[in-house]
């Protein structure tokens, strides 16, 4: 007699402690952040200027978004950004990881200094490469020391090419995190099929080109999705490292959205870049999550 | 001509000593087997052979050529890895059009020969798919279609049935040895399994602790074999080895076995080098077979059945000798119900004799 009732008190329980135990999350996610990306969406259609306010504007804050030069040389910028970082990070962590694939000496300590940079925030990065491309200070000043005074490493005070230092900074801090991807990746690729392909009379960069890395195609996707997520919200690392300029040289949307939502007092046109990047991250993760989530309902 | 020697091969991994001086020596079209316990050596000899290893000292030849430092794709060999080791992002085709494409050969030469390769593996079907989309044993017919592609002096095969069920693995196994047959080419061929190292060599290479322990043809090494390690391995059931004592009785020297009634004296007359033991251990070694029940008449050892098994052509009989398990194959009509006792003759013609301290045969 008492089996039944026991096995439903259980039954209770395991049905709704996960759900209960969920809901603070749940409640938090859907106010903090559904909750507000609504209000950012509704703000970008207001005449929000310091302060909110609710007064319909229509399209007129996209409009004026689209007119100021400062957005897209924004855009412009994080397209420059995220090529370089993206295409950049994926290169050398890649080689690295190959490298290190060739059971050399010393792998673990070499691993921990590539991976370390990681650890840092974008902040101590930025700052420290402030200080490493001043030319007062960094390396041009270092280069004057020795003698070499024609040397000339001015990236950072000219717009023309200070993006390229925040590219350079972001390249040192996550090239040994897709470092430690693919290494993780190539190590689960079975030494017999190198060994296979060695006999086949392949070189060293055609097996890795052409079999080991196709066959690491899901760590190449979800590390794209890593870089290119970290190069859409880049904020910290320019407000560290260029604080967007000269000028507004080295801008980022991210940047953008700041300035003018809380320091121009341009909230509305803030709120309208800050859907521009929504949409933008959208249209990379969406399709990603929509195949994700087909795979695991096939399988 | 020499298809392939190795001489005095040794490795070193760090501190230990993996093979400690092999030598092998086979002709043209042979099939060799290197046969041994797990974590002998024989995949290491193995990429050594392949050039995938390095020998720390010693020397490799194939076809009489020194190739000890020419690189693996430059030794006119083809090998079958124990994974398949299949390239997973190629389809059949690709896989065995991989080899040749970095060799050069013309497109239309690779097709003629895939076609070739999918017609004696009969795989014509399976040329479309990923390695993912094969079962296990089709995925090893690609792994030698891929070997056979390529037309090598020397086949190299590391465990290449062991990942297969028992069924598919005696179906390729006789696969194997036709195609050994058709083509003549020589092979080495390692597996941990004796049956396939009996059923497919002409030379059988038996290894322990990377030292060759005998090499020889399988017959030979299953009727001499050159110590207790090597009768032990091959042969299954394994041989049947009884503790006993040399002693001599009538002015004849052997041995005395103990079943459940009173000893049995079998003489070892005529056997050399036997004088100088009087009265130290011996084993002897018999395999299951060359244990038989006796005639209604003769004299015999008289043993209790501990447990029959039944395998068809012929039983096990379980039994005890001189205190150890002693196991005879005879004819299921000959057994008796267990617990009764059973008479058995020894066949004194195939009867080994070792020495249970060097353990090597008397
Ligand atoms: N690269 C290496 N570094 C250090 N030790 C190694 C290396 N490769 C193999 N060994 C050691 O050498 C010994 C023999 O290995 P090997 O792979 O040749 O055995 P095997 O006879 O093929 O065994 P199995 O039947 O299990 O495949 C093992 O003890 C192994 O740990
Ligand atoms: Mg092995």
């Amino acid at each position: 007699m008492t089996m039944p009732v026991r096995t439903a008190q259980y039954g209770f329980a395991e049905r709704w402690l996960p759900r209960l135990v969920l809901a603070p999350s749940f409640v938090l996610t859907l106010v903090f952040l559904y909750g507000f990306i609504v209000w950012n969406g509704y703000l970008s259609f207001t005449t929000s200027r310091m302060l909110p306010n609710y007064e319909w504007a229509g399209l007129a804050q996209y409009i004026t978004l689209f007119d100021n030069e400062r957005w897209w040389v924004a855009v412009r910028n994080l397209v420059i950004f995220a090529v370089l970082f993206i295409g950049g990070a994926m290169g050398i962590g890649v080689v690295l990881a190959i490298l290190l694939d060739q059971k050399i000496r010393f792998e673990g300590a070499i691993r921990t200094i590539y991976l370390y940079p990681m650890a840092l925030s974008f902040i101590v990065t930025g700052t420290a490469w402030k200080w490493i491309l001043n030319p007062g200070l960094g390396i041009e000043k270092l280069m004057h020391d020795w003698g070499f005074t024609q040397f000339t490493f001015d990236w950072l005070v000219n717009s023309e090419m200070s993006i390229y230092t925040v590219v350079l900074a972001g390249l040192w801090q996550s090239s040994g995190f897709v470092m430690a991807l693919f290494l993780a990746g190539l190590r689960g690729v079975d030494d017999s099929i190198i060994k296979a392909a060695q006999i086949d009379g392949a070189s060293l960069p055609r097996i890795y080109w052409k079999i080991v890395l196709p066959a690491l195609r899901p760590v190449v996707f979800s590390t794209l999705m890593v870089l290119s997520h970290i190069a859409i919200k880049s904020f910290d690392l320019i407000m560290a490292l260029t604080g967007g300029g000269p000028g507004y040289s080295s801008d980022l949307p991210a940047t953008f959205m700041y300035s003018m939502a809380f320091t121009r007092g341009q909230m509305g046109v803030g709120a309208a870049s800050a859907m521009m990047m929504l949409m933008a991250v959208a249209a990379i993760v969406v399709p990603y999550l929509y195949s994700e989530l087909r795979k695991d309902g096939n399988g | 001509m020499g298809a392939l020697a190795i001489k005095n091969v040794t490795k070193t991994f760090g501190d230990t000593q993996i093979l400690k001086g092999i030598n092998i020596d086979i002709e043209s079209g042979e099939f060799l087997i290197l046969v041994g316990p797990s974590g002998c050596g024989k995949s290491t000899l193995m990429n050594i052979i392949a050039g995938l290893e390095s020998p720390t000292t010693g020397e490799v030849c194939i076809a009489d050529r020194a190739v000890t430092n020419v690189a693996p794709k430059d030794r006119d060999i083809a090998m079958v890895f124990q994974s398949y080791a299949l390239y997973p992002t190629m389809t059949v085709r690709q896989n065995i059009a991989f080899g040749l494409e970095t060799r050069g050969i013309a497109k239309a030469e690779q097709n003629e020969i895939i076609a070739r390769v999918a017609k004696m593996l009969q795989m014509d079907h399976l040329l479309e798919r990923k390695p993912a989309a094969l079962s296990g044993g089709q995925r090893q017919r690609v792994a030698m279609g891929r070997a056979l592609a390529r037309n090598p002096k020397l086949f190299l095969f590391d465990e290449p049935l062991s990942n297969l069920d028992a069924k598919l693995r005696v179906e390729m196994r006789v696969e194997i040895k036709q195609l050994h047959q058709r083509l003549k080419t020589t092979i080495v061929y390692v597996t941990h399994d004796q049956i396939e190292a009996m059923t497919l060599g002409d030379k059988i290479a038996v290894m322990k602790d990377g030292v060759i322990q005998q090499f020889g043809r399988p017959q030979d090494i299953y009727e001499n074999p050159a110590n207790l390690f090597v009768a032990s391995f091959i042969g299954s059931p394994s041989m049947n080895f009884i503790p006993c004592h040399l002693i001599e009785h009538d002015g004849e020297l052997g041995v005395s076995l103990q079943g459940m009634a009173s000893p049995y004296f079998i003489s070892l007359a005529g056997r050399p080098n036997l004088r100088a033991r009087l009265g130290e251990k011996i084993t002897l070694g018999i395999r299951p077979e060359q244990l038989d029940v006796a005639e209604a008449q003769s004299s015999a050892l008289e043993c209790k059945v501990k447990i029959t098994e039944p395998t068809g052509p012929d039983t096990m009989v379980y039994t005890e000798v001189n205190g150890v398990e002693v196991i005879a194959r005879v004819h299921p009509r000959l057994v008796p119900p267990t617990g009764q006792s059973i008479k058995l003759v020894l066949d004194m013609k195939k009867v080994v004799l070792f020495d249970p301290v060097t353990e090597s045969r008397i």
